[in-house]
């Protein structure tokens, strides 16, 4: 741990590993950021679907989660950016 | 793998005079789903409730009034007789009315009451300090009386400037003055006093001094609050006394209000009647002899053919064949849909696939442990049918959960057995247990047992994907059994398309890796061949939706995701715990007890999370993933004539 400690402080921010590393924050980020911003509508959508009528509540569920694969990718792409 | 209940269409004829003994039967039976008639051009209309119906909803109406007044909830049942209780029902309700209402009105009197005596004690506050019997204030022919509160201060000078036939009561706290003086020097007194911004006060027009008409004020709502407090008791005391009955009767009336207003559902003519609708398959026999036995064969009981389109529209309802460990499932299945009559239902396979990766991404032994005893100790304690089910999920997915914690030789976030790799050693809990490699896994990691996921995390992505690829393919094969009974070309083409795709894909790589150039043409081959069936099974929109399996399949990439992120609390808790806090484990003192606060409370919210986060994701593998490849719902829910009785008995 120590040795890995100092290697990174001597190491540059713009060297190969920092920029895999920012690369793979910028791929879960920009992901997590986007299937945030789509779940938000749908999700208050169908709550409002689903004060209405209570047995829309799995259809509410798979279409607020549906999204949710674009931070998966982001995930997936980070770990073979910083792998 | 199950398909619902087979259903068998059935209508019953009789004349008028039988109709009654019919719907008593058919209910007892609880079998039958009525199908409601509406009325057309056959000339056959609704007909009107039976004559006990008002009577009924009457009393029924009276009956939730008074529970609701008493506040009786559903309970431990204590089952009565049904006819002793039909017996008494009517003096009993007649009584536990009176008596209710008697009450109420007298709670209501005495809270009356206790708001006239508040504003009594309000009008007495301000005189308490002018020891003066409230009979001198009124009654005379010469002397003006000012009664009342100014603001400032009033000097007894200014008074008697104006003159000197007066007598001044004034308390400086309460800003209260009571000033008598002639009449004719009323007027010049009242400016003086206006100027104070004078205010009259009610006087009390009862006699007697203030401080003892306030300790007989207090005397008397001391007295209403404990009358209402008594009577509170005893209406609590009528609950205890009266929710069997209450609950018993409304069971009962509930049944008799179901029978009396059949006949608005059924087809009627002059004097014949005609009930149309669903018996389960097995039981129409059943159904068969209990109308012949009740009505003396007078009625006629015969079974329809079931067009097939009334099965494709959905008009059939839809009734779970399933076995009781198989059952809590199909509040899964509700919670989406339920399934059509055509097709499969899919919850025995539920049984496997939602535990499982449930089990996947939680993977844990200590959490296990403790979820399984905490949906053991509800089960046992809440006795509700809609909890029940929900525990014996929640017990699958921690069966599976203890299985992948002995894969994953984790316990609440601890590594269980130790782990060299990379030169460095990471101990496990368990001394002398090492882990084992297997073989050599993705990007340069290892395979081990058990599974360390924090350091294989390429390989689990692996596995993952591939769990996902079966479980995508089961869906295509159910698919596949779906449509294959409609017909055979389309289930080949929109289904089997999709397996012929993979099946390319996988022939072309394994070509193109493997170096060897003509399996690759022969996959390319197989590939196009799939995209072609797909075109023609679904037309433009099938090729379009190509990349979605990619995307289905990446989704399962989430098993080890969200399992990364349960062991990575876990962890940071244990490691905040016993590291940082706690770190000279010899020395046990206020750095001990804090620790283990620490990691009480931190496990406590990763228990709560490990609920949550994996069941909705496992839940929404199955319902985006698996169903959207088979499944259609939207069945009617079988909803027999009947009753199940909790509280009575016949």
């Amino acid at each position: 741990m120590v040795e890995a400690a100092t290697v990174a402080a001597a190491a540059p921010i713009f060297g190969d590993a920092g920029l895999k590393a920012l690369g793979a924050a910028i791929a879960i980020a920009g992901t997590g950021i986007a299937s945030a911003w789509a779940e938000k509508d749908i999700g208050s959508a169908a709550i409002g679907a689903m004060a209405e009528n209570e047995a829309l509540f799995g259809k509410g569920l798979i279409l607020t989660v549906i999204p949710e694969t674009i931070v998966i990718f982001g995930l997936v792409v980070a770990l073979l950016v910083s792998s | 793998m199950s398909r619902p209940k087979r259903m068998t269409k059935a209508i019953i004829v009789g004349h008028k005079s039988i109709l009654k003994v019919t719907v008593d039967a058919l209910h007892d039976s609880n079998l039958f789903h009525v199908e409601d008639f509406i009325e057309d051009e056959s000339g056959f209309k609704i007909s009107k409730p039976f004559q006990n119906a008002e009577e009924v909803s009457r009393k029924l109406v009276k009956i939730r009034s008074i529970s609701n007044f008493l506040g009786i909830e559903p309970k431990e049942p204590a089952v009565q007789k049904a006819d002793s209780v039909l017996r008494e029902l009517d003096t009993k309700l007649n009584q536990l009315d009176r008596s209710i209402s008697e009450k109420s009105e007298m709670i209501s009197k005495c809270e009356t009451d206790l708001k006239d005596l508040e504003t009594q004690k309000r009008d007495l506050l301000p005189f308490l300090s002018i020891n003066l019997d409230f009979d001198y204030y009124r009654g005379y022919d010469n002397l003006k009386v000012f009664a009342g509160s100014i603001k400032g201060n009033l000097e007894e000078g200014q008074i008697s400037s104006i003159t000197q036939a007066y007598e001044l009561y004034y308390d400086p706290q309460a800003k209260t003055v009571v000033l008598f003086v002639a009449k004719k020097d009323a007027d010049r007194v009242q400016e003086v006093l206006q100027k104070l911004e004078f205010r009259d006060l009610r006087v009390p027009e009862r006699g007697g001094i203030p401080s003892e008409l306030l300790k007989v004020t207090e005397q008397n709502e001391a007295d209403a609050s404990r009358q209402i407090e008594s009577l509170r008791k005893e209406v609590e005391s009528m609950k205890s006394q009266y929710a069997d009955f209450l609950l018993a009767s409304d069971e009962i009336l509930s049944i008799e209000n179901q029978k009396a207003e059949l006949p608005l559902r059924i087809a009627t003519s002059q004097n014949a009647f005609i009930i149309e609708g669903w018996v389960p398959s097995d039981n129409y026999d059943k159904v068969v002899s209990t109308v012949n036995s009740a009505t003396s064969s007078r009625a006629y009981v015969t079974s329809l053919e079931i067009e097939e389109e009334e099965e494709e529209e959905g008009h059939v309802p839809v009734e779970y064949n399933n076995s009781k460990p198989v059952a809590p499932m199909q509040e899964i299945m509700d919670l989406y849909s339920r399934p059509k009559y055509t097709e499969i239902d899919p919850s025995s396979i539920l049984l496997i696939t939602f535990p499982l990766i449930y089990g996947m991404i939680l993977g844990d032994i200590g959490y296990a442990i403790i979820l399984g005893a905490i949906a053991l100790a509800i089960k046992k304690l809440v006795k509700s049918d809609a909890v029940k089910p929900l525990m014996n999920i929640l017990l699958y997915c921690q069966i599976s959960t203890f299985i992948f914690g002995i894969i994953y030789g984790e316990f609440l976030g601890f590594p269980l057995a130790s782990m060299h790799a990379e030169g460095e050693t990471i101990p496990g809990l368990i001394p002398g247990w090492d882990t084992v490699t297997l073989f050599s896994g993705l990007a340069g990691e290892q395979f081990t047992f058990p599974v360390h996921r924090t350091h294989m995390i390429m390989t689990m992505i692996g596995v993952c994907l591939i769990v996902g690829l079966l479980h995508l393919n089961l869906g295509f094969i159910l698919g596949f059994i779906n449509l294959s009974h409609h017909s055979m070309k389309h289930a080949v083409l929109e289904k089997g398309s999709w397996m012929i795709i993979e099946l390319g894909v996988l022939v072309a790589a394994l070509g193109y890796f493997g170096g060897i150039s003509g399996l690759t043409y022969v996959g390319a081959g197989i590939l196009v061949l799939g995209i072609v069936m797909l075109t023609m099974g679904e037309g433009i929109k099938g090729p379009i939706e190509l990349p979605s399996l990619m995307g289905n399949t990446l989704s399962y990439a989430r098993i080890i995701a969200v399992g990364l992120s349960s062991i990575y609390i876990a962890g940071t808790v244990n490691d905040i715990a016993f590291k940082m806090i706690w770190p000279d484990h010899s020395q046990i003192g206020f750095a001990a007890i804090a620790a283990i606060i620490i990691f009480i409370l931190g496990h406590a919210l990763n228990t709560v999370l490990s609920i949550i986060a994996p069941g909705l994701h496992a839940l929404r593998l199955q319902y985006v993933e698996f169903f959207g490849k088979f499944y259609q719902g939207g069945g009617r829910k079988f909803n027999p004539f009947g009753y199940i009785r909790k509280y009575t008995e016949e």
